[in-house]
C-alpha cells in the first residue's frame, strides 16, 4: 500500500505540486495588498460598506463579514478566488488518481501484481486526504506569515481559512471520486465532477444574495460563511464536514465493489453504423474536435452570460463611485460599463485559452500514442496534422466565443443600464480570439522545437491571467502588465478604438506557428 | 483490379534500397551502417530479436525519423525529402496499434481511405468479413488483436504497391494468423512488395523468400532463405542396428561430421548440406530405420546468429 502511494504520487506530482504552488502562492501573496489597498479605517469602512451592498460581489465572493478588516476582506475576495480554484484541482487530482488510472490501463498492471482491488481506491483517497492536509498547511502557513503585518490576521484565522480551503478541496474530492465510480469514462466522470463545482457555486450565490444562509451549509464553496475565518474561526462545522467526508469515501467504496473495472454504473452505447466523409487530415480533425468544442461552448456560454448577467451591480456602482480590492482593480477608470465587460472578457479569455491549448496539446499526444503515424502514413505531409489542430482550434475557439459573445450581448441589455452594453459585451467576448490564438501559436511552437517542454504551453495562460486579475492589485507596473495576453481589447464604442494590441497579439500567434509547423517537419516523429 | 504499376510512376527494380545508414538518438545509435535491399515484388523478412533496430529502420522508411547518415531510397525516392509521395504508395501496419477511441472500426477505415484519397471498397469488405471483424463497435471496445485488424484491413485494402509491416501479428489468434499469412501471399501474386518485420521465425519461414537479419543496429545477414539454408546444418535421426552402432561412428567421422557420439543406437546428429547424401547412403547401407532428414529450421539460423556465447 505504501508503495502504491509512492508511485501515485511520483506519477502525478507535476500535477499536485503545481497546483499547490499556485494556490500557496495566490494566499500568500496578495493578503499583504489589503492592508496597503486600505492604510485607513475609514477607507476600509467605505469599501465595506459598498461591498456589503451590492449584489454582484456578493454573487461572486459571498457577503463580506464586519468590521471589514483586511483579514475579512481578503477571506471574502481571494478566498472566493482560492476555493473555487481548489475544487477545480480537486475534480482533476481525483480523476487522475481514479479512473483515469483505470482507462489507461495503468491500474490494471498494479491489479495484476496481486493486490487486494480494493486498495488502489483506498490509495486515492488517502492521497486526496495527504493533498488536502497538505494545502491546508501551505495556505495556513503562507497566510500566518502575515500576522502582525496586516490587520487582524492571527494564526487560529490564518489555520481555519487553510482549513477551510484544504477541506473544499477534499469535499469536492470524495464527491468527484463518487462521480467516477458513476461515470462511463474517465472524461465524463471530470465534467460531472466540474457540473458539480458550478452547481456548488449557484448554491453558495443564491444563499448569499436571498440570505439563505443554510443553503451555504450545503455546497463546500460556502465554508468561509460556515467556519467564518478571522471572525469566529469557528471549528465544530470542520468536524461536522469530515464526518461527511468519510461517509463519501465509504460511499465510493461501496459503489467500487458494484462496478465493472473501467467502466462506471452508467453503461454507454459501444455500437452504430455511422460512416466518415473525410478527405484530410483537417476533415479528422474537425470530426474528431466536435464532441469538445460543443461541452466547451455550452461550459464557457454559461460562465460568460453569468458573469454578464450579474454585472449590474457592479456597474451602477461604479457610474455612482469607485470599487475598491480585487474587482475594483479589474474595473479601473474610464467607462464603467466597458470596465465591466472588459473583466468579463478576461475571465472568459482565460477560459478558451484553457480550450485552445488542451487541444493543440492533443496534437503531441496523438503523436505519441502513434495515431499521428497512421496519418502521416496514408501521405499527408509532416506539418499538417499540427496544422490542422491549430486550425481546428482557432474554429473551435471562434464559435466558443461567438456563442458566448451573442449569448451575453442577448442578456446583458437587460439587466445593465448604460451605453452600448450588447455591442460592448459582444466585442470585449470575441476580441479575446487573438489571445487564445497565441497560446495555441505558442502551444504549436513547443510541440514543434521542443516537444519535450510542452508542460510550458500553460505559460501564457497562467502569466496573462495573474497579470490580469492580480497585476494591479499586487502594484506590478502597467509595461509589465501590458506583456499578458488578456488586456487589449479595445473598447469599440470608445472614439478611436486602438486595435494594436490586438494585431500583436495575431502577429506573435501566426509567427509561432510557422516556427512550430518548420519544427516539426525537423524532427523525429516520435511514440511512446 | 489494381493499377498501381501504371500512371507516372515506373515499377522499380528495388523497392526498398538502403545503404548504411546510421540513426541515432544523443550517442545511442539505434541502426548503425545498415544495408538493406528489398527487390520489387518480393517478400522480405526482416529479423532481429527486441532492440534490434528494426522499427527504428522501418521509421526512417516513412520519413518518420531522420536518418543520420546513409544513403535511404523508398520506391526510388528519399523519404527525408519527400515522405508524403512514398506514404501514398505504401502500408504501414505497426506492432503496437492505437486509434482513435471514439470512432467506430468502420469511421477509423473511411478516415484512414479518405486521407489516402484511394479506396478498394470491395477488398476492404471482403478483409472485414475475413477477419471478423464488427466495424459498428467504437473502437475503445477494441481488443490489441482487433484494433490491429482494423489497420489491417486498411492496410490490404489500400491500392498500394508496398507493405511495411512492423511485427503485425502480435495480437492475432492462430487463425487470424493463417489468415493474414494468406493476405501476404495473396498481395504478392499481385505484385505488391512486402517487408515484414518479425521475431516469430516461422511466420517469416512460411512467407518469405529472402531475409534481412539484424542485430544491435547492423546487418549480420541477407540473402535468400534458400541460398541461406547452405550454411545451416540440417537434422538427420535414425536408429542404427546394434552391431552397426560403433562402425557408423567410425564412418561418419571420416565424412566429416563432428562429433557424432552415437552412444546408443539412437542417432541423432547435425550434418551440413553438403555431407548430406554420405550420410543418407551411409545410413541407407547400415541397414538404419526411421530415417529422417529435416531441413534447417531458421531457428537454428537465428540461434547461430543471436546465441549469447558464454566466454
Amino acid at each position: 500500500m505504501l508503495i502504491l502511494l509512492r508511485l501515485m504520487l511520483h506519477r502525478h506530482r507535476v500535477l499536485i505540486t503545481s497546483w499547490l504552488v499556485l494556490l500557496v502562492a495566490v494566499t500568500g501573496a496578495t493578503v499583504s495588498a489589503y492592508q496597503s489597498t486600505y492604510p485607513t479605517a475609514e477607507q476600509r469602512r467605505t469599501a465595506t460598506d459598498l461591498a456589503q451592498h451590492s449584489a454582484a460581489t456578493t454573487l461572486m465572493y459571498g457577503n463580506l463579514a464586519d468590521p471589514g478588516t483586511p483579514a475579512l476582506m481578503f477571506t471574502w475576495e481571494i478566498g472566493a478566488i482560492a476555493t473555487i480554484l481548489a475544487a477545480i484541482m480537486a475534480v482533476l487530482v481525483a480523476i487522475s488518481l481514479t479512473r483515469a488510472a483505470e482507462d489507461d490501463g495503468t491500474l490494471e498492471l498494479v491489479r495484476t501484481t496481486g493486490i487486494d482491488a480494493r486498495v488502489p481506491l483506498r490509495c486515492a483517497l488517502l492521497m486526496l486526504a495527504g493533498v488536502a492536509a497538505t494545502l491546508a498547511l501551505g495556505c495556513t502557513g503562507g497566510l500566518g506569515l502575515a500576522a502582525g503585518h496586516v490587520d487582524a490576521v492571527t494564526w487560529p484565522g490564518a489555520a481555519a481559512f487553510g482549513t477551510v480551503v484544504g477541506l473544499t478541496f477534499l469535499i469536492v474530492g470524495m464527491v468527484t471520486v463518487v462521480l467516477a465510480q458513476v461515470a462511463a469514462t474517465a472524461g465524463s466522470a471530470r465534467l460531472l465532477g466540474f457540473a458539480v463545482v458550478g452547481a456548488a457555486f449557484g448554491i453558495r450565490a443564491l444563499a448569499d444574495t436571498r440570505h439563505v444562509g443554510w443553503l451555504n451549509w450545503l455546497t463546500p464553496l460556502g465554508l468561509r460563511a460556515t467556519v467564518r475565518p478571522f471572525a469566529e474561526n469557528r471549528w465544530w462545522p470542520l468536524a461536522t464536514y469530515l464526518v461527511v467526508v468519510a461517509a463519501l469515501a465509504w460511499f465510493a467504496a461501496f459503489l467500487a465493489g458494484r462496478r465493472e473495472y473501467g467502466a462506471g454504473l452508467i453503461r454507454r452505447r459501444d455500437s452504430r453504423s455511422t460512416r466518415l466523409n473525410i478527405r484530410s487530415s483537417l476533415g479528422l480533425t474537425a470530426r474528431l474536435a466536435r464532441r469538445p468544442v460543443l461541452t466547451w461552448t455550452v461550459g464557457v456560454a454559461c460562465l460568460g452570460t453569468l458573469f454578464s448577467a450579474m454585472g449590474s451591480g457592479v456597474v451602477h456602482q461604479s457610474q455612482q463611485g469607485d470599487l475598491g480590492g480585487f474587482l475594483g482593480s479589474q474595473l479601473g477608470g474610464g467607462n464603467p460599463v466597458a470596465g465591466y465587460f472588459g473583466y468579463c472578457g478576461t475571465v472568459v479569455g482565460m477560459a478558451v485559452t484553457a480550450f485552445a491549448v488542451l487541444s493543440v496539446l492533443r496534437a503531441r499526444q496523438d503523436e505519441l500514442g502513434g495515431l499521428t503515424d497512421h496519418i502521416l502514413a496514408t501521405g499527408a505531409r509532416r506539418w499538417k496534422p499540427l496544422a490542422s489542430q491549430v486550425a481546428v482550434t482557432a474554429v473551435g475557439t471562434l464559435i466558443i466565443l461567438v456563442v458566448t459573445g451573442a449569448l451575453s450581448a442577448l442578456i446583458a441589455p437587460t439587466v445593465i443600464n448604460g451605453p452600448d452594453v450588447a455591442i460592448r459585451a459582444f466585442t470585449y467576448t470575441i476580441g479575446q480570439w487573438p489571445s487564445a490564438m497565441v497560446a495555441a501559436g505558442w502551444t504549436a511552437l513547443l510541440i514543434g522545437l521542443w516537444p519535450r517542454l510542452t508542460g510550458l504551453a500553460w505559460l501564457p495562460l497562467i502569466a496573462g491571467g495573474l497579470l490580469a486579475l492580480l497585476g494591479q492589485l499586487l502594484g506590478i507596473p502597467q509595461s509589465v502588465r501590458d506583456l499578458g495576453v488578456f488586456q487589449h481589447v479595445p473598447d469599440v464604442a470608445a472614439p478611436g478604438p486602438d486595435a494594436r494590441g490586438l494585431l500583436i497579439l495575431l502577429t506573435v500567434a501566426g509567427a509561432t506557428l510557422l516556427l512550430g509547423l518548420a519544427g516539426i517537419t525537423r524532427r523525429n516523429i516520435t511514440t511512446d | 483490379m489494381h493499377d498501381w504499376h501504371q500512371g507516372d510512376h515506373m515499377p522499380q527494380h528495388t523497392a526498398i534500397d538502403v545503404e548504411r545508414l546510421v540513426k541515432r538518438f544523443g550517442t545511442f545509435a539505434a541502426v548503425d551502417g545498415l544495408d538493406l535491399t528489398v527487390r520489387a515484388g518480393e517478400v522480405h523478412g526482416f529479423l532481429g530479436p527486441n532492440g534490434a533496430g528494426k522499427s527504428t529502420t522501418i521509421r526512417v522508411l516513412l520519413g518518420l525519423y531522420r536518418a543520420t547518415a546513409g544513403r535511404v531510397r523508398v520506391l526510388g525516392i528519399d523519404p527525408a525529402v519527400r515522405a508524403a509521395e512514398i506514404n501514398r504508395r505504401i502500408s504501414y501496419v505497426p506492432g503496437e496499434v492505437n486509434l482513435w477511441p471514439n470512432l467506430t472500426g468502420q469511421e477509423v477505415l473511411d478516415a484512414l481511405a479518405g486521407m489516402r484519397g484511394s479506396r478498394d471498397a470491395a477488398a476492404e469488405r471482403r478483409l472485414v468479413a475475413d477477419f471478423a471483424l464488427d466495424t459498428r463497435k467504437v473502437v475503445r471496445t477494441y481488443s490489441k488483436g482487433n484494433r490491429q485488424k482494423v489497420i489491417l484491413v486498411a492496410a490490404f485494402a489500400a491500392r498500394t504497391e508496398l507493405l511495411v509491416l512492423d511485427e503485425p501479428t502480435s495480437g492475432l489468434d492462430p487463425l487470424m494468423e493463417e489468415l493474414f499469412r494468406r493476405c501476404v501471399r495473396e498481395a504478392a501474386v499481385e505484385g505488391r512488395t512486402v517487408l515484414l518485420s518479425s521475431h516469430i521465425l516461422a511466420e517469416v519461414e512460411q512467407l518469405c523468400a529472402a531475409v534481412t537479419i539484424i542485430k544491435d543496429g547492423r546487418l549480420v545477414e541477407s540473402g535468400r532463405l534458400a541460398d541461406m539454408r547452405h550454411l545451416a546444418a540440417s537434422e538427420v535421426t535414425a536408429r542404427l542396428p546394434e552391431d552397426r552402432v560403433a562402425d557408423v561412428a567410425d564412418r561418419l567421422r571420416s565424412i566429416g561430421v563432428t562429433d557424432p557420439a552415437p552412444a546408443d543406437r539412437d542417432l541423432h546428429i547435425s550434418v551440413l548440406r553438403q555431407h548430406i547424401p554420405a550420410v543418407l547412403s551411409l545410413l541407407v547401407e547400415a541397414d538404419a530405420q526411421d530415417i529422417t532428414c529435416t531441413p534447417a529450421k531458421l531457428e537454428s539460423l537465428f540461434l547461430r546468429h543471436y546465441q549469447v556465447t558464454p566466454c
